[in-house]
């Protein structure tokens, strides 16, 4: 009979190491033939060697373990390897997914590694149903945790020669400007390319509002709102001299106001 | 602070504000003081009499409001509005005569008893007037005086509970638990394998742990302790990912006693691990440095040759925080910058004025 093989995937070598030094305490037949040290090498060495079991960190930079299973999945047994986020347990509790938390416990490894014998010896394929659904629930957490927030969270604008990054927070309102739009934040004036039809689609509509075919302001900034002639309006901001006009069509912006 | 610039209001509404019923008052009051005073001399009812110096009296009052209202660059405000006040006086008397002579001009001057009543009660208001108007303008400016230390006070206390803020949001989860456990589980393996870079390792999270935990007194706080702070986190992080992590700290000794706030420079490490090294397979460098300015000013620099930080990163609450903590601690001069750092990565400088 042939030795059952596994592949381990992880970004920090000892971490590896670890895991491959109790697998030779608790499963001395298993072979690891391969270590991968990212998601997409994981799924490499996967595709190449088909090994039965795979162990994949959830946390790994490119590819993450989350994503890198959906490709493995239904093709060998796949185990999660996890610190401590708290959301994957919960998800692999629910959809009784095998998974093993950092730092190694050797009773618990051992569990583990029976499950995966008993399975390999009926030669029952890996269960596919629940495994999917946790994928796509983690899938989109871990987008979600991973920084992508919906809105702008930076304005990249060139000062000199530099590309600085303004907290939007920071910003006190943009005004179209030709090609380009200015915009004006508490460490001066710059230009950015972005139109403030596509600035009004990215930034936070709690925090923004257009109220201008050319001006966008930081309603967190508004010192005032001065009723002008024609269903107008002028904006005072807070710290500044300059005014920004309102025009009809956004007056309604402030009426609740 | 928000130090608000309001447009100035509208004028009528800005007179309306300024005529206090106090003010009516003592105008009024005085008024009836000096019609009951002349009354003796003057041949008219004293009804009339109390009606002329009443009128006269608000004419004046709205003649100083009116002129505090005037912008103009030539002369002081104050000798403006008293000088005002002056002019007005006789004039407003010699209006509130017209009136009784069918508004004949030379009626008034003609008739020797109207001519010494126009004088008598000019005289009171030329005399009264200006000095009231200069009691209002010495109230007034106490007022603004008070009102200004009371906003001085106003950000003072923000400042401070901001700096609070920030203290308590410290206490709260400053190790983040995936970094503790990964860790732990990295000085599992060195443990086991029974590495000699074990303790090593061990002192380093000890380090770390120390300066990370909530420290209640102020006195380590130097640029010198974060430096450590910042270089066990590093060392943990280059345990943990040696192939994709390197790092240079290049700070003089002499700025090593800059008095600092805690965490503010490994708020900007963890940043630049978490957004440029972490994400990167193949990972990259982190350099720390710190230069005086020719100004006095300390210049204090993390930067990345990691992946850069996205439009829409979410800036974590460190992050968020660091420049009102900068604030409390230096004043109002402090500043963080994040730049772009050719070709990738991230470089964040903070500068502040260190005593």
């Amino acid at each position: 009979m042939t030795r059952p093989t596994a592949l381990i995937a992880d970004d920090e070598p000892l971490l590896r190491e670890l895991l491959r030094g109790h697998l030779a305490r608790v499963w001395p037949e298993l072979e690891v033939v391969a270590e991968a040290r990212n998601g997409r090498e994981a799924v490499e060495l996967f595709d190449t060697l088909l090994p039965q079991v795979v162990f994949l960190d959830v946390h790994m930079p490119g590819l993450n373990g989350i994503d890198a299973a959906r490709s493995i999945a239904r093709r060998a047994q796949v185990v999660f390897v996890t610190a401590y986020e708290q959301y994957a347990v919960q998800a692999f509790e629910q959809g009784a997914i095998d998974y093993l938390v950092k730092p190694f416990d050797e009773p618990r490894l051992a569990d583990t590694v029976q499950r995966l014998q008993e399975r390999l010896a009926q030669a029952a394929p890996p269960d596919g149903g629940s495994l999917d659904a946790v994928i796509d629930q983690l899938s989109l957490e871990l987008r979600k945790r991973a920084s992508a927030r919906a809105y702008l969270q930076w304005i990249k604008a060139s000062v000199g020669a530099s590309v600085r990054l303004i907290p939007v927070e920071q910003v006190a309102y943009l005004r179209a400007d030709e090609k380009y739009t200015l915009v004006a934040w508490e460490g001066g004036e710059a230009l950015i390319r972005k139109t403030i039809r596509e600035l009004a689609d990215e930034l936070d509509p709690e925090r923004f509002a257009q109220v201008h075919r050319s001006v966008i302001v930081n309603l967190h900034q508004v010192a005032q709102v001065n009723r002008g002639p024609n269903e107008t309006a002028e904006i005072a901001l807070k710290g500044r001299r300059e005014m920004l006009p309102v025009s009809r069509s956004f007056v309604h912006v402030f009426r609740q106001m | 602070m928000n130090s608000v610039t309001d447009a100035p209001p509208p004028p009528a509404r800005s007179v309306l504000a300024a005529l206090t019923l106090r003010r009516v008052l003592i105008a009024l009051g005085l008024a009836v003081l000096v019609a009951i005073v002349l009354n003796p001399v003057f041949i008219t009812p004293f009804v009339v009499l109390l009606g002329r110096t009443l009128v006269v009296a608000m004419v004046l009052l709205l003649v100083f409001i009116a002129a505090g209202q005037w912008r103009q660059r030539w002369l002081p405000g104050w000798l403006v509005r008293v000088l005002a006040v002056g002019f007005a006086a006789p004039l407003a008397t010699f209006v509130v005569y017209l009136p009784s002579v069918g508004g004949d001009v030379m009626a008034v001057l003609r008739h020797e008893g109207r001519l010494s009543g126009f004088i008598l009660i000019a005289s009171c208001a030329l005399v009264i007037g200006p000095l009231l108007a200069l009691g209002a303008l010495y109230r007034e400016r106490d007022a603004q005086a008070r009102s200004q230390g009371l906003q001085f006070a106003l950000e003072k206390s923000m400042l401070e509970r901001q700096a609070l803020d920030a203290q308590l949001r410290l206490l709260h989860a400053q190790i983040e638990p995936h970094f503790l456990f990964n860790t732990l589980a990295n000085v599992q393996a060195l443990v086991e394998s029974g590495s000699p870079q074990a303790a090593a390792v061990l002192k380093s999270l000890i380090d770390y742990l120390r300066g990370a935990m909530p420290q209640l007194h102020d006195d380590a706080a130097t640029l010198g302790n974060e430096l450590g702070l910042v270089r066990a986190y590093l060392e943990l992080m280059h345990m943990r990912m040696p192939d994709r992590l390197r790092f240079e700290i290049r700070v003089s000794d002499d700025l090593k006693p800059v008095r600092f706030p805690p965490m503010a420079l490994l708020t900007l490490v963890e940043n630049a691990i978490r957004h440029g090294i972490d994400p990167s397979e193949q990972g990259g460098q982190v350099d720390i440095g710190a230069q005086r300015d020719p100004d006095g000013r300390v210049r204090l620099w993390v930067a990345d040759s990691g992946v850069g930080m996205s439009e829409q990163a979410a800036p974590g609450t460190g992050l968020t925080n660091l420049r009102a903590r900068l604030r409390a601690f230096y004043g109002e001069s402090a500043q963080v910058e994040l730049i772009e750092q050719p070709p990738h990565g991230l470089r964040a400088e903070l500068v502040f004025q260190a005593s």
